[in-house]
């Protein structure tokens, strides 16, 4: 065969498991033509990082059950559906057999099947049967909902199915609530509409038999703890009406789907991960953009060349589908391909866009342009990630990395859903994410590391909720919640005003409806208001408390929509900062010091992996935070030149939370063949690295950890003298008072910790391994954003210090 | 880390007022036998406990006897006809029962009580109004059950507002007890309403306490409100005594209460009065036009038409002039006086209400009728330039969809009538400007 010589200069570098044959066998032309052109680009092996291939795969099948109705079995033969894929018939079998389970699949697997075939079985054995399914969003539920209409209509509509959310007209509700045997609705909408409304809802609750909780892997961090709390207070209205729901859950790939569904819904959960559904070959390419200033580790814009990978796509006529990170970089990718690809006259456009904010007829239409081919490309935020079925496409192309491995292979997902091949492309962005995935293809494409915790303990959130759930029905005061203390919580509720006990029970006694303020999507309810007062004043938009500090201090720029603000003036008293809209070339960055106390260790360990007295220490435990907004400074884009600073008098910010730290022990630190500010640097580096890669780990967002760097107290608890305010700049460039014993902190950045300091202390070992490769793989000089942090703030030889420092704890 | 430390900053557990209890809280908290007196009732034992019932008689307001010709207004809808077993509840005055509640908060849902049920009846010649009032959550299903008791034997409401809020959450609350179901009620009169389409035109709010002043003539019945509580306070007032406050100010809550009840049966024999009458005490052009809408709505054409020509000549503010111009014009139409219709319509070209619904009727008028296709299409014309001219940027979506359709149908209109012009006079100019046919049609 006459391979291309880019082609196989590809192959030899991605040193690909399959010899290169058997890739361009199996790639169809137009795929092949394309890669080929990619791989065009790729002069010095540097571009095409990897280029994966996975073979087509066998479904393995199972037949219906005979316990299953002959109508429901009858209905799927209509639809074309005569056998199972084996993992169908798994979950069916356990579903009967009254387990509650977790259904780990990929995309496009035949998932909705593996709930809906038992609990339809079921309705229609006894229709006094209701289900609940959650979906993580509106659409995801309008999706499900035209399934199971076209399921309904082949049984002559014998049961009820409707979507309940904010959109629901006030006029069909009733009707919903009787006659729902299968209710679609979202997890806010169960804590704001449904739960405090529970006596309209008695049927459903008296019948509940089922709960359906689809997309489980978004459950996790902050959303996560929120659900499980309100899947309590589900299960204790349940109970109330003498019912015990079952669980079904389905979840993308994870590292730990039994542990998240059986956290959340405090019950014991069976895992059913095999997978019977077959699968079209594909083509995984990771593709980082050519370096063009390498001492500074600057490449060519990630968009830019997500758009020409597009392009190259569609050329080879390959219906292709672009994923971006943002609604800006949607509207730039979507500028770039229409104008590439410019309408036909009399045609109608071929390349869309498709978001969040779009009307619903108008996506329904995109929808069906994408089935039947209408629309040749298509470009999306991550509102298409999740089982909207839009049918197959040739090609995915990805505009930076989606943020975890479940998302990204969700995404992936969209090429070849069912048969023929496909290709899809990651497009790196210069993040150290994006740069450490496109780096390591093996931590990609191995076993998936990735675990989803939640903390649903977290005072602040559950206490929000046992307000809930008093609003909902009186607790008693031996009640369980989790593993909450409630006999010394509910007094504490009840002195602030919140409950009354009568009897036995605590009762609500507010004139407010407590779900109103408790979002299910941050920790607190203490929120800044941002007031657009360009106009006519009008709200834009909320922000946490943390947060505002940060990004809503006065003088501040603020970026929401893609729309630069100033801010006017902060009322701090009531909560509000008001904005004017601003066309500005700086954006600001906000001067924080931080400082961390130790208060108390949960578990620690001494380690000195190479012998030789070099020891360091990992710990997690209860830290107490402060941090002050002293100042910011006006940093111009693209050229991130500081042109301006001011001073700030904000009120510090204190909060407990949780951390994991480890600390450099006197005498590896003195063993570090480098000046002391070169060391001080090396730390800050490194732990910039381990931030980033706990952030990969942990599948939360960067603005969910936070760092800092503090000398070891000298014994837990009693630090209150060695606690030293730090700042950024200072501890970046070493100027700083020299640290003998430091200790690195990961911490929490959300009131009581919401459960990442725990495993980053489990996961240590993985942590720093993680952030060597990351350091070491980096092609950059003397640093870069990609892994240690950008060189100019740094002193020469940061990034030498940190991975000295990261030898001597590395096993 | 310690307790008090993990506690102290948690926003979940900011108190919830820093201001002082309305009432303070005194050391001791109160024996039950307190509050009974304080509120002047007596300890009732039911199967489910106890409660406090306070019972009080009036003699005003008088008995009102439900005229037919009233309950038929006040119970027609187009969806349904009426039982025969409700309408005969109905007709019998001994079934009804006023009722009001005062509760913890007015958002609804599961978390919201109500600590004071207030029931009356038509007795003896005046009013017999009877109070339960929970002293804590424990005595909620003694309430209820006494309620249910009541309602059995009395099963038509009448509420102001008690379809929205205080029945759907009795409701709530008896399901909510699992085991007194809630009682069913033969029929619910909720007089907020008919209410608010008689006066919300004169009195612009129709809160009970506004209409006991403005329409009942509360002076002349030697009703004062003069020391009654604030709505708003209620709730906090009940939360206070809960936690060992004062229950003083419950007294002033039952008073409201029993006030409230009163006015209800009141407004009942007003708007029972206004309905049933033929001569009309009211010299307001607004109160009479609000009861010629509200008639005009139920069918009751010939006397609606009657009371708004009235209404007319009472007085009206201008918009409100334009708007029974229209409803005239409308009934007019609906009888097949299509002249005296088109007059009215005349008169509204100028307003800034009605005037391109106008310019369609007259279309209609003078296409269907007069058979002038010529003015009719110019009547489009006109509606389609008052339209247009009108087109201040709207940034509501809806009011665009709507002024859109309204185009539309203009459009389609005229076309229509053009076609019909052109096959009759090929020779005829379509295009006309519009300034000229304005001049000419005004």
């Amino acid at each position: 065969m006459g391979d291309s010589l880019a082609v196989r200069q590809v192959l030899e570098h991605t040193k690909l498991a399959q010899g290169p044959e058997v890739l361009l066998e199996k790639t169809n032309a137009k795929a092949r033509a394309a890669l080929e052109a990619l791989a065009a680009r790729d002069h010095n092996g540097e571009v095409l990082t990897a280029v994966r291939h996975f073979p087509a795969r066998e479904a393995q099948w199972a037949e219906f059950s005979e316990w299953v109705n002959a109508d429901l079995c009858a209905a799927y033969g209509a639809k074309g559906i005569a056998r199972l894929y084996s993992h169908q018939a798994a979950a069916a079998e356990a579903v009967h057999a009254k387990k509650n389970i977790v259904i780990v699949t990929p995309t496009a697997s035949g998932k909705t099947l593996c709930y809906n075939l038992p609990v339809l079985h079921q309705v229609l054995e006894n229709p006094d049967t209701r289900a609940l399914y959650l979906f993580p969003t509106k659409a995801l539920a309008q999706d499900q909902l035209a399934e199971l209409h076209d399921l309904n209509t082949r049984l002559e509509n014998r049961f009820g199915v409707f979507t309940y959310d904010g959109d629901t007209p006030g006029d069909a509700r009733r009707a919903i609530r009787e006659r729902g045997h299968i209710v679609l609705t979202n997890p806010d909408m169960l804590h704001t509409g449904i739960l405090p409304h529970h006596t309209k809802w008695t049927r459903l609750f008296e019948n509940l038999k089922y709960i359906v909780i689809d997309e489980l892997h978004t459950y996790r961090g902050v959303f996560g703890s929120h659900l499980c709390n309100v899947l309590r207070r589900l299960q204790r209205i349940a109970k109330f009406y003498g019912s015990t729901p079952q669980f079904i859950c389905c979840s993308a790939t994870i590292a730990n789907p039994g542990e998240l569904a059986s956290r959340l819904i405090e019950n014991k959960v069976e895992v059913l991960s095999a997978n019977g559904a077959p699968a079209g070959e594909k083509t995984f390419v990771f593709y980082n953009p050519p370096v063009v200033n390498k001492a500074l580790g600057i490449r060519r814009s990630y968009i830019n060349e997500s758009a020409r990978v597009a392009q190259e796509f569609l050329k080879h006529e390959m219906q292709t589908m672009v994923f971006s990170n943002s609604r800006l970089q949607t509207e730039v990718l979507l500028t770039y391909l229409q104008r590439a690809n410019s309408q036909q006259p009399g045609q109608p456009e071929s390349i869309r866009g498709y978001r969040g904010g779009y009307l619903p007829n108008e996506r329904r239409e995109i929808e069906r342009g994408i089935r039947d081919g209408k629309i040749r490309g298509i470009v999306s935020t991550s509102a298409l990630e999740l089982g909207i079925d839009v049918g197959s496409l040739d090609s995915v192309v990805m505009a930076g990395y989606p943020g975890t491995i479940a998302a990204t292979w969700q995404r992936a997902g969209r090429a070849g859903r069912r048969s023929g091949s496909s290709c899809a492309v990651m497009v790196a962005s210069s993040s150290p994410l994006d740069q450490y995935i496109v780096r390591n293809p093996d931590y990609f494409f191995g076993n998936t590391p990735e675990h989803a915790y939640i903390q649903p303990d977290n005072l602040e959130i559950l206490l929000n909720h046992l307000k809930c759930a008093a609003f909902e029905l009186p607790i008693e005061a031996t009640e369980k919640m989790g593993e909450a203390d409630l006999p010394e919580l509910l007094p504490k509720l009840a002195d602030a005003g919140y409950l009354h006990r009568a009897g036995d029970f605590y009762h609500w006694t507010q004139e407010a409806y407590p779900a109103d303020t408790v979002s299910l999507r941050s920790v607190t309810s203490d929120n800044f208001i941002i007031v657009d007062i360009t106009g006519e004043p009008r709200v834009i938009g909320e922000v946490d408390f943390p947060s505002a500090l940060t990004f809503l201090h006065e003088k501040a720029i603020y970026l929401h929509g893609g729309q630069q603000y100033h801010v006017e003036h902060m009322d701090f008293k009531e909560r509000k900062a008001y904005v004017k809209e601003v066309d500005s070339d700086y954006y600001t960055d906000a001067v924080k010091y931080t400082q961390v106390r130790v208060l108390e260790g949960a578990n620690s360990e001494r380690i000195s992996p190479g012998g030789e007295n070099l020891w360091h220490v990992r710990t997690h435990g209860d830290v107490l935070v402060r941090s002050q907004v002293v100042g910011f400074k006006k940093i111009k884009f693209f050229t991130h030149e500081n042109i301006g600073d001011g001073k700030l008098e904000l009120p510090e910010n204190e909060m407990h939370t949780t951390a994991y730290w480890m600390t450099l022990e006197r005498g590896l630190v003195e063993s570090l063949p480098f000046s002391v500010s070169e060391r001080q640097s090396g730390m800050f580096g490194l732990l910039h690295a381990m931030a980033s890669v706990a952030t990969l780990l942990l599948m939360c967002d960067g603005r969910d950890l936070g760092t800092a760097i503090g000398e070891r107290p000298p014994a837990a608890g009693s630090g209150e003298s060695e606690f030293a305010p730090v700042r950024y700049e200072e501890m970046a460039s070493g100027k700083m008072k020299e640290f003998f014993e430091p200790n690195l902190y990961l911490y929490d950045a959300y009131p009581g910790g919401i459960g990442f300091s725990e495993p980053l202390f489990r996961a240590h070992d993985l942590l720093i391994e993680k952030t060597r490769e990351l350091i070491a793989g980096c092609e950059c000089e003397d640093g870069c954003p990609s892994c240690v942090g950008p060189a100019g703030d740094l002193v020469p030889r940061a990034k030498e210090a940190a991975l000295a420092i990261l030898g001597r704890v590395c096993a | 880390m310690s307790t008090s430390d993990k506690f102290a900053r948690l926003s979940a557990l900011k108190p919830v007022r820093s201001a002082a209890p309305l009432a303070e809280p005194s050391n001791e908290p109160m024996q039950g036998d307190e509050v009974t007196q304080l509120l002047g009732g007596l300890c009732q034992k039911t199967k489910y406990g106890q409660h406090l019932t306070i019972r009080n008689w009036y003699s005003s307001p008088e008995f009102s006897e439900p005229a037919p010709a009233a309950l038929d207004l006040l119970t027609r809808n187009k969806d349904e006809t009426l039982s025969r077993k409700t309408r005969a509840a109905l007709e019998n005055p001994e079934r009804w029962l006023f009722l009001d509640t005062e509760t913890t908060g007015l958002a609804g849902g599961t978390g919201t009580y109500a600590f004071l049920t207030g029931i009356a009846w038509w007795d003896a010649g005046g009013l017999q109004v009877e109070q339960f009032f929970m002293r804590d959550f424990t005595e909620e299903h003694s309430v209820l059950c006494e309620l249910a008791a009541r309602i059995a034997e009395r099963p038509v409401l009448v509420t102001y507002n008690g379809k929205t809020f205080d029945w759907p959450l009795l409701e709530s609350r008896f399901t909510m007890t699992r085991r007194i179901p809630a009682p069913k009620l033969a029929a619910h009169l909720d007089l907020l309403h008919p209410a608010r389409a008689l006066w919300k035109l004169r009195l612009g709010s129709v809160r009970l306490t506004d209409l006991e002043r403005q329409v009942l003539d509360a002076e002349r019945l030697g009703w004062r409100r003069e020391d009654d509580v604030a709505s708003a306070l209620i709730p906090q007032f009940y939360f206070d005594y809960l936690r060992g406050g004062s229950a003083a100010p419950l007294a002033g809550v039952v008073r409201h209460n029993q006030m409230d009840l009163r006015g209800l049966a009141a407004l009942f024999g007003k708007i029972n009065t206004l309905l049933s009458t033929e001569v009309l005490a009211e010299t307001d052009g607004r109160d009479l036009f609000g009861l010629s809408r509200f008639l005009h709505r139920r069918g009751e054409s010939p006397k609606a038409e009657k009371i708004c020509v009235k209404a007319l000549e009472a007085g009206l503010p201008a918009e409100h002039r334009q708007q029974a111009s229209r409803d005239l014009a409308l009934m007019a139409k609906r009888r097949g006086d299509h002249a005296a219709a088109a007059e009215l319509w005349k008169s509204l070209l100028q307003g800034n209400q009605s005037a391109i619904e106008a310019c369609e009727q007259l279309a209609i008028y003078f296409e269907r009728r007069e058979k002038n296709i010529e003015l009719a299409a110019e009547y489009v014309q006109l509606g389609l330039a008052k339209l247009r001219s009108g087109g201040q940027r709207l940034r509501d979506p809806f009011a665009e969809a709507r002024i859109l359709r309204r185009e539309n149908s203009l459009l389609r209109r005229l076309a229509r009538l053009e076609q019909r012009l052109a096959t009759s006079r090929p020779q005829l100019q379509p295009e006309r400007s519009t300034a000229a046919t304005a001049g000419r049609l005004l």
